[in-house]
């Protein structure tokens, strides 16, 4: 139940996770925006190191970075098999055909670069989960969703109810263990018999999980109740955000390398070393 | 039946900068017939060294033997194990499940692969042991007991599965006091059918009350294990590692303190009650007259 490494924050001391946590989610929604302008393998090829850099820069083991991408492991191969065998290319690009079944080069190519994208796409918000906090990042979704406020969109109840979800996500796994482990005791089984079984197997495991959840909602509950909690109205906080000098450079390095993308993808004006590169 | 732990060594998530040395090389015998106290800080290792016992984690170097058998090599009988070793954990009300009190409690029992027939017996056995009514109970929802029901139903859960030794995670917590020595009275009583029992607890005055061994445990290493009377009469040692003395042997030291002829180690209220006896009479009584 441990193992789930997307999306935990690994704590050690880099300039990216110090900056501010509006940057980072600036950031990773240019890079998500920057990466569906790519179409080319230099392209990619460049995201891809400025991704490395940064993954450098924030101290974080590259392997911990990269075990996020077994979540969707079978998303990029079922992506890439469907994308490269079912789908008919240029005819004289033909390599091998049998029934259904097409191999074509440039399928092989499109079907590569989706599954590049794919990759790209994860490690990014992966990157932002490992060098934020839970809160740091509920409070920058507040801050930044803030301006929704006036066409009364409830942005504080919705940052709240985030940052609670994802405040109670280690607690209820902690839990889980916890009661996968009591009905251990009593020689459950959960790791034999087919797909049925085991799913059966688990009712001993959710059904205290779900009692208890809810006992957990009462008191929390409760204890809101009892602090005089009434939703945004003249609350304060005690970590207010400030951007400073390192979350512009961030933010400018972010704009280069849409612009640089949209270059390479457009070439407005017919530079020709872009033209060589694509 | 003995459990032999030996160079017990446990890390939680190593290689990481979570990495936290949870046990350092732990070795002590559970002997056949103990009630075999642990007691230790919070977060001195105590709970990862009891889920050692019935393989609910596995040993990451050292060796442990359960009634004579060695659990440390990857592929063992687990079901033989847990039923031979039942462990009752922290709340464990919250582990039921069952849609009534008889079926939440055979649970282990079928899991184990034992007979309807037998099973039935032994449930019916169980919930009598826990001091509940076969025929009030059996037929009710585990979820509309009051509290103290309900971890005794997920005690003869356990206790359906005739283990050989009884492990304790803190069976009284959470509970008022009378609560709390039903709960004591009962294990007492269980000793009857599985006489070797492992318990840990905050509680002094329950350890120093029905054990007769003590492990202290401290940052994940074992401090030693004692008698209670040896254990209790160390009290600057029990001191500097946080943990306090039972409320008699408490009482015994300020006698002590005051020049009466009491030793410190007293545990138990009527060996305590009799060392008063014997000291009133004594010089000591004109010195706290005053």
């Amino acid at each position: 139940m441990r193992d789930v490494s997307f999306g935990q924050y690994y704590p050690v001391p880099s300039p990216i996770h110090r900056l501010d946590p509006r940057t980072k989610l600036l950031s990773v929604i240019i890079y998500i925006v920057t990466l569906f302008f790519i179409n080319t393998f230099t392209g990619f090829g460049i995201a891809a190191l400025f991704l490395l850099i940064i993954i450098l820069i924030s101290k974080v083991p590259l392997g911990k970075v990269l075990k996020s991408v077994k979540a969707v492991l079978f998303l990029l191969i079922f992506t890439f098999l469907f994308t490269f065998l079912f789908v008919k290319g240029e005819p004289d690009k033909l390599i091998w055909e049998w029934g259904i079944i097409h191999l074509y080069w440039d399928r092989l190519f499109v079907s590569a670069k989706l599954c590049i994208r794919l990759l790209l796409l994860v490690l990014g918000p992966a990157l932002l989960t490992l060098t934020t906090t839970p809160m740091e990042l509920t409070d920058g979704v507040e801050s930044l969703l803030k301006p929704l406020a006036l066409i009364k969109v409830p942005v504080h109840s919705l940052a709240i109810i985030m940052s609670i979800a994802l405040r109670l996500i280690p607690t209820l796994m902690e839990e889980t263990d916890k009661i996968i482990n009591a009905q251990k005791a009593r020689c459950a089984d959960f790791d034999s018999g087919n797909i049925f079984k085991r799913a059966k197997a688990m009712l001993p495991v959710l059904i205290p999980l779900f009692v208890s959840s809810f006992r957990r909602a009462d008191d929390l509950a409760d204890a809101m109740d009892s602090r005089c909690y009434r939703g945004a109205k003249g609350r304060t906080r005690m970590r207010v955000l400030k951007f400073r000098f390192s979350d512009f450079v961030m933010l400018f390095f972010m704009a280069v390398l849409l612009t640089a993308m949209l270059f390479l993808k457009y070439n407005w004006f017919n530079w020709a070393f872009i033209a060589v590169l694509v | 039946m003995s459990i032999e732990i030996e160079k017990l060594r446990y890390v939680y998530s190593p290689k990481t900068p979570f990495e936290k040395v949870a046990l350092n090389d732990v070795t002590f015998t559970i002997e056949d017939g103990d009630f075999f106290g642990i007691i230790g800080h919070t977060g001195s290792g105590k709970s990862t060294l009891v889920s050692h016992l019935n393989a609910l984690t596995r040993v990451m170097s050292g060796k442990i033997t359960v009634d004579g058998v060695d659990i440390t090599p990857k592929k063992i009988d687990f079901k033989a194990l847990r039923s031979k070793v039942g462990m009752v954990f922290q709340y464990p009300e919250y582990q039921l499940f069952a849609d009534t009190v008889e079926k939440d409690v055979e649970f282990g029992c079928k899991n184990i692969g034992i007979a309807d027939a037998e099973c039935k017996e032994r449930v019916k056995e169980a919930i009598e042991l826990v001091g509940l009514d076969y025929e009030q109970v059996k037929d009710r929802s585990p979820f509309e007991l009051s509290g103290g029901q309900k971890r005794r139903v997920a005690l003869a859960g356990v206790l359906a599965m005739r283990p050989k030794v009884l492990v304790l995670d803190e069976p009284t917590a959470g509970l008022d006091p009378k609560g709390k020595r039903e709960i004591m009275n009962l294990v007492r009583d269980i000793r009857k059918s599985c006489p070797t029992t492992v318990m840990i607890s905050h509680n002094m005055d329950e350890v120093a009350e029905y054990c007769n061994k003590i492990a202290v445990m401290s940052d994940g290493k074992l401090y030693g294990v004692f008698t209670p009377n040896e254990l209790f009469g160390k009290g600057e040692l029990l001191k500097s590692l946080g943990l306090s003395v039972p409320k008699v042997t408490s009482i015994a030291n300020r006698l002590a303190d005051c020049g009466f002829d009491i030793d410190r180690g007293i545990v138990r209220a009527d060996e305590l009650v009799k060392a008063i006896e014997n000291a009133v009479g004594g010089k000591g009584a004109e010195k706290c007259a005053t």
